[in-house]
């Protein structure tokens, strides 16, 4: 192999690219074939082509440029030096071996395109394409390769989205209902968030999201559209009576265990115009109501069930 | 990732001789070892942060009993088929051991210990954990998804990590004519691993697509192979392996790296079509949105003057869109990818968005020049060094990047900084 990469380094240097004598380039910026050029055994030497040992990459990139492929002779008769690899790269190979590795190569070529304009069909808008194949676009990519990238596009947010909850508890000792007042929950995230450098995703994003959740999967009526629409109810009770387990209810004990039904309302505020700004907005809030849900043993986490228990004792 | 301008030499060769020579280069090398390994670090890194910050709420976000219960996640599931080994069991000692094991698969694959088992690993632990409430995330878990799957395929441990330090330290006492080691943990992780996976695909509950456990399979099988044939038949048999690993590894670089790509002209083009960001004042609005606005003096200053914000809002625009084009030429990829992550820096600290700029940064850096990241290295090698008040004889694995002349000083510290090679 000596032989063949030094052949390969004065072939280079008789085109006469860079005249020898030349100050040497540094690694970084040096071409393969300045690298071959100055250092024409340097590749033989390691032929494992360590990274460790070429900081730049160059100097393994001369491995690339070893010209095996229009030499005869097998890689066994490799010298003793490349005694620990036979070779690298499909030119270190065989004939058999090469058509594996050059099927391989297509295999993977194909797969690899495929799989990149599948993502681009995902992430691009309808098109011609999609509306045709669609459904295999889809079944490529979800749910592992799911991905949205529209961050505050086309238009950023301009509403801040609250969401408070009012419960009514079992009744007192007259008999009386009690309901309590409006509950913002979101304020409480954003008291969380206030000043905190990494606030947590149980801060910023579950309610939030939770949120846009039930608000895609409801009708403007308030009604679950579908199986998602059912889950998204149970997980803003769920997330609720979680946040109200928090909360002192009226008989000194947490709030939770007294619930009995809940409320959801979202607020809606616009962000005011900046001072700068000509533009004036609508700064009154906009309210919409769900319905009264009925809480259940299922919208109430374990752990407040053994809350009870142990307020009761 | 090569960069490497066009040579007279390569103009002149014939087109069959470049083919080949193409072919060799993906079949032959692991290119761009040091942007894979900053990508791997990176990655870890993210999620390693992120697993640690959520220790408290863990049960919150991913538990059994918290508000995403598991009969929900069940019921989801079921119908969108995503993988996840949390669905296994309702029990809360199983989820505390598949969180255990995602912060250890996190730090091992930070230092590069046995990299690609534990990426097997780390990617199980990611999309277990994402995938079981998949509606408490936001952008950088995505990246981090994608990410979690893509790093399975690539040799990303080649440089800085225990495993490259292993290699060489095997590779000297070879040289110095010793007999090599008998490595006992490798085939003993192989095993442990291999049981789960038998255990898991025994019980036929393996939820997700099916494609899942039948990469964790070949990826098994692989690695089992690649040891036989190390020890057996280290001829050609383990140059057709390598090369395989090989083409593997540089593919889904390019995957990693066209990723990078439509996520930023995907950001971008749909922006231009809003009339905010066309008229302006788009950066206004997250500034005084309360759940991105941590610190809302540092918003309202930035807010307060219109010309600024305009100039931000279309200089993001811009950037995003004309990044992927900039990789034509290496200098002003370079300069737009230091704006890139000077912005993600920003974003981080104005809208309380920490974990997912590190995981967009991490993405970036698959784009870092390896000049700047072997000066990086060598830097990183230095600190810790001094830092452990060693001499450098005694820790230079990576010497070679130390002679680097310090030539691209980009002023910028934007990889993780991280105690690792």
């Amino acid at each position: 192999m000596d032989a063949y990469v030094e052949k390969d380094a004065v072939e280079v240097s008789e085109e006469g690219l860079r005249p020898p004598g030349e100050p040497p380039v540094t690694a970084a910026e040096s071409s393969p074939v300045t690298a071959a050029e100055d250092s024409p055994v340097a590749p033989v030497a390691d032929p494992s082509g360590a990274p460790a040992a070429a900081p730049s990459g160059a100097a393994a990139e001369d491995q690339a440029s070893t010209p095996a492929e229009d030499l005869p002779g097998a890689p066994s008769e490799a010298p003793p030096s490349a005694d620990k690899v036979a070779g690298v790269g499909i030119m270190g190979l065989s004939l058999p071996y090469q058509v594996v590795v050059a099927v391989a190569l297509a295999v993977v070529a194909v797969f690899t395109c495929v799989h990149l304009a599948m993502v681009f069909l995902h992430v691009a808008p309808s098109n011609t394409l999609t509306k045709r194949h669609g459904e295999a676009v889809s079944d490529w990519i979800y749910p592992e390769f799911e991905q949205n990238w529209k961050l505050f596009a086309p238009n950023p947010l301009q509403t801040n989205l609250s969401v408070e909850v009012r419960a009514e508890l079992t009744p007192g000792a007259d008999g009386g209902r009690r309901t309590t007042a409006w509950i913002d929950l979101t304020a409480q995230d954003i008291e969380a968030i206030r000043h905190n450098p990494m606030p947590s995703h149980s801060q910023q994003n579950q309610l939030r999201r939770a949120v846009d959740f039930l608000l895609n999967t409801h009708t403007d009526d308030n009604r679950p559209n579908g199986m998602r629409g059912t889950l998204s109810e149970q997980y803003m009770r769920r997330l609720a009576m979680l946040r109200l387990d928090a909360l002192e209810g009226p008989a000194g004990g947490s709030l939770g265990p007294e619930v009995r039904r809940i409320q959801l309302r979202t607020v809606s505020r616009l962000v005011p115009a900046a001072r700068w700004s000509t533009e004036k907005n609508r700064t009154t809030p906009s309210y919409r109501d769900f319905p009264w849900w009925t809480i259940t043993q299922a919208d109430r986490s374990a752990g407040s069930d053994t809350s009870r228990t142990e307020a009761g004792r | 990732m090569s960069m490497s301008p066009a040579t007279p030499a390569r103009a002149r060769e014939p087109f069959d001789r470049r083919l080949a020579r193409g072919v060799q280069a993906v079949t032959g090398r692991t290119l761009a070892p040091y942007q894979s390994a900053i990508v791997r670090i990176g990655f870890s890194l993210t999620w390693l942060l992120f697993l640690l910050r959520e220790l408290p709420y863990r049960h919150q976000l991913y538990g059994p009993d918290g508000p995403w219960s598991w009969e929900l996640a069940q019921r989801l599931i079921a119908d969108n088929r995503a993988f996840t080994v949390l669905m296994w069991s309702d029990g809360r000692l199983w989820f505390e051991i598949v969180y255990g094991l995602a912060v250890l698969s996190a730090a091992l694959l930070l230092v590069g210990w046995r990299t690609r088992a534990v990426s097997v690993v780390f990617m199980v632990g990611v999309l277990s954990l994402l995938n079981r409430s998949v509606f408490v995330g936001d952008g950088g878990d995505n990246v981090l998804h994608l990410a979690a799957i893509y790093l399975v395929f690539t040799r990303c441990g080649r440089v800085w990590s225990l495993d490259a330090r292993r290699a060489a330290r095997e590779e000297r006492a070879a040289r110095a004519g010793e007999p090599p080691r008998r490595d006992v943990v490798g085939p003993l992780l192989w095993v442990v691993l291999g049981g789960f996976l038998l255990a898991a695909t025994w019980f036929g509950d393996v939820s997700g697509e099916w494609w899942v456990p039948v990469l964790l399979w070949v990826l098994w099988l692989g690695n089992g192979l690649w040891w036989l044939v190390c020890r057996l038949a280290p001829g050609e048999p383990r140059t057709l392996l390598d090369a395989l690993a090989n083409l593997a590894h540089n593919a889904v670089l390019v995957v990693i790296m066209a990723e990078v790509c439509l996520i930023y002209s995907t950001a971008g083009w749909y922006k231009i079509q809003g009339s905010r960001w066309q008229d302006g004042t788009a950066l206004f609005y997250p500034l005084h949105l309360d759940y991105f606005s941590p610190w809302p003096f540092l918003s309202d200053l930035l807010g307060s003057s219109g010309v600024m914000v305009m100039l931000l809002s279309y200089g993001t625009v811009i950037v995003q869109v004309a990044f992927p084009f900039t990789l034509f030429n290496r200098k002003v990829k370079n300069v737009l990818l230091v704006v890139m992550m000077a912005e993600h820096a920003g974003i981080a600290v104005l809208l309380g968005l920490p974990v997912f700029s590190l995981a967009m940064i991490s993405a970036d850096a698959v784009f870092l020049p390896t000049a700047f990241l072997v000066w990086l290295g060598a830097r990183v090698v230095r600190g810790r060094d001094r830092l452990l008040k060693r001499t450098p004889t005694e820790s230079s694995d990576e010497s070679p990047a130390e002679t680097l002349p310090e030539q691209r000083r980009t002023g910028e510290e934007h990889g993780p900084r991280t105690l690792v090679g």
